[in-house]
């Protein structure tokens, strides 16, 4: 049978040799460790005996040749039974006592290599795992995450365990998102990032609101009075009677959001509410300051142009749309802002807005993006003529540098009357809008 | 039954005890016999258990770790002294080479269960070489168990529990604590040599540290307390194995974790414990693991120890980063 | 080379007893043995070259990483091996395999360490006390020397029974006498007094360093300096290994302290496998020795007093017997599992072996089959 002999390391590591010389040749009988090839390694010159005893066939390298370790060098072809002995050597060669006097017909030879040169480690492709495999792995070494968050009590009480990594974690702090009312759409409840971006999308008012069930009546009638009368005539009033025209803008917001972020961050704003609208409240009053006739009354006679600005804030309560406004809004810094702001839609939300509160505003801003929705086209509160919608402020993509990438970005819309604002001033004015959103260093001016 | 007791006393008394029960203990180091030991932790067993049991040996590391190894061999459980954590290195090879490797070089024909006992760590203004940390070159050794008992009371069973082990333990007497005394409940073996353990509740954040560094995180805790802050401290006693358990429970409860070590930092044990728990506690974890240890330079003169060392400052200077995440 | 007038000689290299004052007391020992154990050296000697060579084809055939030779040392290597009684413990280092076989190894046992499935892993108890091969240099003689003062300790030597008291065999090589760690073997036996000798097997090579380097005088003056009285020998001279040896271990195992051998030899092939004598040392040099070999002149003297051809015939058939059985026994040899390299690290219970080892296998049954 055809035997083949590879190339030994003989030296501890070694990945080559070149043939010196041959000691045999195609068609030689050999016995068992009879020597066969010189060869010279990095460190020495080496005799390699024969593996087995048979018939040479063929010879795989000439000499001079350089070989891998492992490469065969030799084909013999096997006899069986008892091998001729070979007469000892004289010793010359120190070392290399190669005494060949022979064995007994030995079967295969070294098809297991003991010393593969240096290449251990470093196959060509990667071993093939089945499905499935790293959960086999991951398994148990891990000591917390899915399996053994049940058992971590949180200091909050809730029984749901909070699985975040430290950069989703970060995220939800600076989208001001409680991971706690998070739930988690990753492995194993984990929570991911695009559940803390959606949470921050939503308006607290539409999470948890489960859906009634269908009323037994057939119908229900409420009857028009109070406020909802209230609002229904002022929105006659000013639907039909002023002409509505309303104009878009898309806007890469994410400087505001991260001046947002660092507002919170400052000991200034420590305890202070801090959101976009207030960028958008700051906003509103300087491109007033740019474009004056949108702050403006219409009566038949004249135009009332206000030198300031009661800001108004479109706020829904539970008895319905209110509007109260921040007296004299440019008055103030954007801390004191700030603080007015919030004073004023938690005022609103307990219900107790005076009407004082809500006379004599001038322009106002309505906060479509706590709805959760992108834009819309708002109806002007009677006696003013500008209203500013604020949309949801998503991660959208945007090209920055010829390049799709992800920012945040919002559609800022306004209505007005166009009896006294034409469509150049409108654009003017939602555009200075927009560049505040991109640029709230704008507002240094 | 409890009594008060010297940390090198109760060493001592555990080693009395060992040599007692066992005919085959011995003790072997230079001047353990008749001088008492330079620290006095083998006082009186010379005298007590005579000079075949207890052996003053030349002054030779590798010789008297070698010979150790080869009176296992005969059977006995010798006890070595070295006298000073940092002459341990001329005994190096033969621990790291021999003793570590004999059990699994013999699969399982032998067993080496010596003793290394080795004063370590600083705080007593010592000269050069006095005042060494080199556990991790121990910890980092497959073959070895490496513990160090931070109390008089962890001291006097987990001698015993070292000489009882099969395998060869090295087992780092915390000398700036020789001299402290503790209760010691003579009646109560409550747990394992490896096992670690919460010796302060707290909830917002773990400190974990061996040895004479367990004190040293009960006092930043004690100051924390009065800040407000409610530090919890994990005693690691064993640095190999390691026992997670009740650590990675602290984490998940306190979410943040400070190691403190009197070892240079690089590539040391708390290194080690940083990682795991990072890997097995990731989503209990509000903050990066923090390490508070010795410089990455020579134990420094005496002079300078108080800067090198970390104190109660540096444990909560760290914690005050955890914290700030 | 480095013969001195303190070698002793009892068989001179033209195979003739040398005959004394001071071999005399030697002599009487080697009158004492009986025909068979005179065969039996030469047998042990003659089949070990044998099985040496064997090995060596192997090596070069891919069959072993690595074969480490004692052609040449046979000599040293028997005589003192027969020399040491049953109850001694021998602490080799990592080239006497004929002493291994007269103790009870399997030589097997050495061929799985040089093929990679061990690290020797054969239990002394059961190989005539013959203890595993220690490869850092030199470490092997604080061992011993502790085991030595373990068998003072307990009462294991000197009680006045020969055939009971134990004492301790340990052998190095010139290198070894370089490392500290036999100095302080040294030491320790001698401030012990424990019963140990130590037999240097000086082949005048460290790999490539000639002896000449490690010392500047004869080695077996060494021993003196630590008060360890010492012979230098002939180390192919099977006689003298045997005769000093037995002696020395006797005087060792009642009381008397340690002592040390020299044996004169000459390491006639490579350091290992891995070695090429031919750049560092002379042919002359080989030559020297080869004219001194140990078994030539053993056979000239076992003829001399009568021994016939039918002997020679029938140990050089067991020694192509041997060759040939370990020729086919190397194949049967498989691989250890991998599961094997956490077995035996520790004695007791170890959570990150457990851990490791059944990661290991949840990560090697991962992997799809026949892909490897």
């Amino acid at each position: 049978m055809a035997q083949e002999f590879p190339l030994p390391d003989v030296g501890e590591g070694l990945t080559e040799a070149e043939i010196v010389s041959w000691k045999v040749k195609p068609g030689d009988t050999v016995s068992v460790n009879q020597v066969l090839v010189e060869i010279e390694t990095a460190k020495s010159l080496v005799e390699l005996p024969s593996p087995f005893a048979g018939t040479v066939t063929e010879l795989l390298f000439d000499e001079g040749a350089t070989v891998e370790v492992g490469a065969p060098i030799i084909r013999v072809d096997s006899a069986g039974g008892t091998i001729e002995l070979q007469a000892p050597r004289d010793a010359d060669t120190v070392g290399e006592l190669a005494d060949p006097a022979a064995t007994a017909a030995s079967e295969s030879s070294g098809s297991v290599l003991v010393g593969y040169g240096s290449k251990g480690g470093h196959g060509a492709t990667r071993r093939r795992r089945r499905p499935g495999a790293i959960a086999a792995t991951a398994e148990g070494t891990t000591a917390d995450g899915a399996k053994a968050s049940a058992r971590r009590p949180t200091t909050t009480g809730s029984p749901m365990p909070i699985i975040a990594k430290p950069p989703i974690r970060k995220l939800a702090k600076d989208l001001d998102v409680d991971l706690a009312t998070v739930t988690g759409t990753g492995l194993g409840g984990e929570i991911t990032r695009d559940d803390v971006v959606r949470a921050a999308e939503q308006a607290s008012v539409f999470r948890n609101i489960e859906t009634p069930a269908w009323p037994e009546e057939r119908e229900e009638r409420i009857p028009v009075k109070g406020v909802r009368k209230a609002i229904a005539t002022a929105m006659v009033a000013s639907a039909f009677t002023a002409p509505h025209v309303s104009v878009f803008t898309d806007v890469n917001a994410t400087r505001t959001m991260e001046f947002v972020r660092r507002l919170k961050d400052s000991p200034q704003f420590a305890g202070i509410r801090v959101s976009p609208l207030l960028v958008m409240a700051k906003a509103v009053i300087w491109a007033v300051q740019r474009n004056p006739t949108v702050n403006s009354t219409w009566t038949d006679k004249e135009i009332v142009v206000h030198h300031y600005v009661n800001l108004g804030i479109a706020a829904a309560t539970p008895r319905g749309l209110i509007v109260p406004n921040v007296k004299d809004a440019q008055k103030l810094s954007l801390r004191e802002l700030a603080m007015a702001l919030e004073q004023l839609t938690a005022t609103a939300r307990e219900g107790k807005s005076t009407p004082a509160n809500m006379a004599n505003g001038t322009i106002t801003i309505t906060n479509l993006g706590s709805f959760g929705m992108d834009t819309g086209t708002p109806i002007l509160n009677p006696g003013e003529v500008g209203i500013v919608a604020l949309g949801a402020i998503k991660q959208k993509p945007w090209v920055v540098d010829g390049e799709v990438r992800p920012a945040w970005v919002t559609t800022v819309s306004a209505a007005f009357d166009h009896r006294v604002v034409d469509g150049d001033v409108a654009s003017r004015f939602t555009a200075d809008l927009a560049a505040v959103l991109e640029e709230p260093a704008l507002l240094l001016d | 039954m409890a009594e008060t007791l010297t940390m090198a006393k109760a060493i001592n008394e555990g080693l009395r005890t060992a040599l007692a029960a066992d005919d085959r203990v011995l003790l072997m180091g230079e001047d353990i016999g008749t001088l008492g030991g330079v620290f006095r932790v083998t006082e009186g067993l010379k005298a007590e258990f005579g000079e075949n049991r207890v052996l003053d040996t030349p002054l030779a590391e590798s010789g008297i770790v070698g010979t150790a190894i080869g009176l296992a061999m005969r059977g006995f459980r010798p006890v070595c002294e070295i006298q000073f954590d940092g002459f341990i290195f001329p005994g190096f090879d033969q621990i790291t080479s021999q003793l570590a490797k004999l059990t699994f070089r013999h699969e399982g024909s032998m067993s080496f269960p010596v003793v290394i006992r080795v004063p370590y760590g600083g705080h007593i203004g010592a000269v050069e070489h006095h005042q060494e940390s080199p556990e991790a070159y121990f910890a980092h050794t497959p073959g070895l168990r490496v513990v160090s008992p931070a109390t008089a009371h962890d001291a006097y069973w987990m001698i015993q529990q070292a000489i009882a082990s099969d395998d060869p333990v090295l087992f780092f007497e915390p000398k700036s604590r020789y001299w402290q005394k503790g209760e010691v409940d003579r009646a109560a073996q409550d747990v394992g040599m490896h096992a670690s353990r919460v010796v302060r509740e707290g909830t917002d954040a773990t400190l974990v540290g061996h040895g004479a560094m367990v004190s040293v995180l009960l006092s930043a805790a004690e100051i924390a307390a009065e800040e407000g802050t409610s530090l919890e401290v994990v005693d690691l006693r064993s640095l190999s194995p390691i026992d997670y358990g009740p650590l990675l429970a602290s984490v998940q409860k306190t979410g943040r974790l400070v190691v403190a070590q009197e070892a240079p930092g690089n590539a040391s044990v708390g290194s080690e414990i940083a990682a795991t728990i990072a890997e097995r506690a990731f989503y209990s974890l509000q903050a990066p693991v923090l390490r508070v240890s010795g410089f990455d330079v020579p134990f420094p003169p005496a002079k300078l120890e108080a800067a090198y060392l970390p104190d109660a400052d540096r444990v909560l200077e760290a914690v005050d980063r955890a914290l700030a995440y | 080379m480095s013969y001195t007038e303190a070698t002793l000689q009892l068989l001179s290299p033209e195979g003739t007893l040398v005959e004394s004052d001071a071999t005399a007391p030697y002599l009487e020992r080697i009158a004492a043995l009986s025909d068979d154990q005179l065969r039996d050296f030469h047998r042990q000697m003659v089949v070990i070259r044998r099985f040496d060579i064997e090995a060596g084809n192997l090596q070069r055939q891919g069959q072993l990483a690595l074969w480490i030779p004692s052609l040449g040392q046979e000599a040293a290597q028997v005589g003192s091996g027969y020399a040491a009684r049953a109850q001694d413990h021998v602490f080799p280092a990592y080239r006497e395999h004929v002493v291994g076989r007269i103790r009870g190894l399997d030589p097997m046992r050495i061929i799985e360490l040089l093929r990679g499935l061990s690290h020797g892993g054969w239990d002394p108890a059961q190989t005539g006390n013959f203890h595993l091969y220690t490869l850092v240099i030199g470490s092997q003689s604080l061992h011993a020397t502790g085991y030595a003062m373990g068998l003072t300790l307990d009462g294991g030597t000197n009680t006045g029974d020969l055939e009971k008291d134990a004492a301790v065999l340990a052998y190095f090589g010139d290198g070894a006498t370089s490392q500290g760690d036999v100095s302080e073997a040294f030491v320790f036996s001698a401030s012990y007094q424990a019963p140990i000798v130590y037999v240097l097997q000086n082949n005048h090579w460290a790999i490539s360093v000639p002896v000449e380097r490690q010392s500047r005088t004869p080695l077996y003056l060494r021993s003196q300096g630590f008060g360890i009285p010492s012979t230098q020998i002939d180390g192919n001279d099977v006689l003298a290994a045997y005769a000093v040896t037995a002696q020395y271990l006797d005087e060792a195992r009642s009381g008397q302290g340690p002592r040390f051998v020299e044996a004169l030899t000459y390491r006639m092939g490579a350091h290992t496998t891995s070695d090429d004598p031919t750049k560092y040392r002379e042919h002359e040099d080989v030559q020297f020795w080869a004219q001194r070999d140990p078994i030539t002149r053993f056979e000239t003297f076992l003829r001399a007093r009568g021994e016939g051809e039918a002997f020679f015939a029938e140990v050089a058939t067991e020694a192509e017997d041997l060759a040939a059985d370990l020729r086919a026994r190397i194949f049967e040899l498989g691989d250890p599992p991998s599961s094997k390299m956490f077995d035996h690290v520790y004695r007791d219970p170890h959570p990150l072996m457990d851990e490791q080892r059944a990661w290991l296998a949840a990560y090697e049954s991962s992997f799809e089959e026949g892909t490897d």
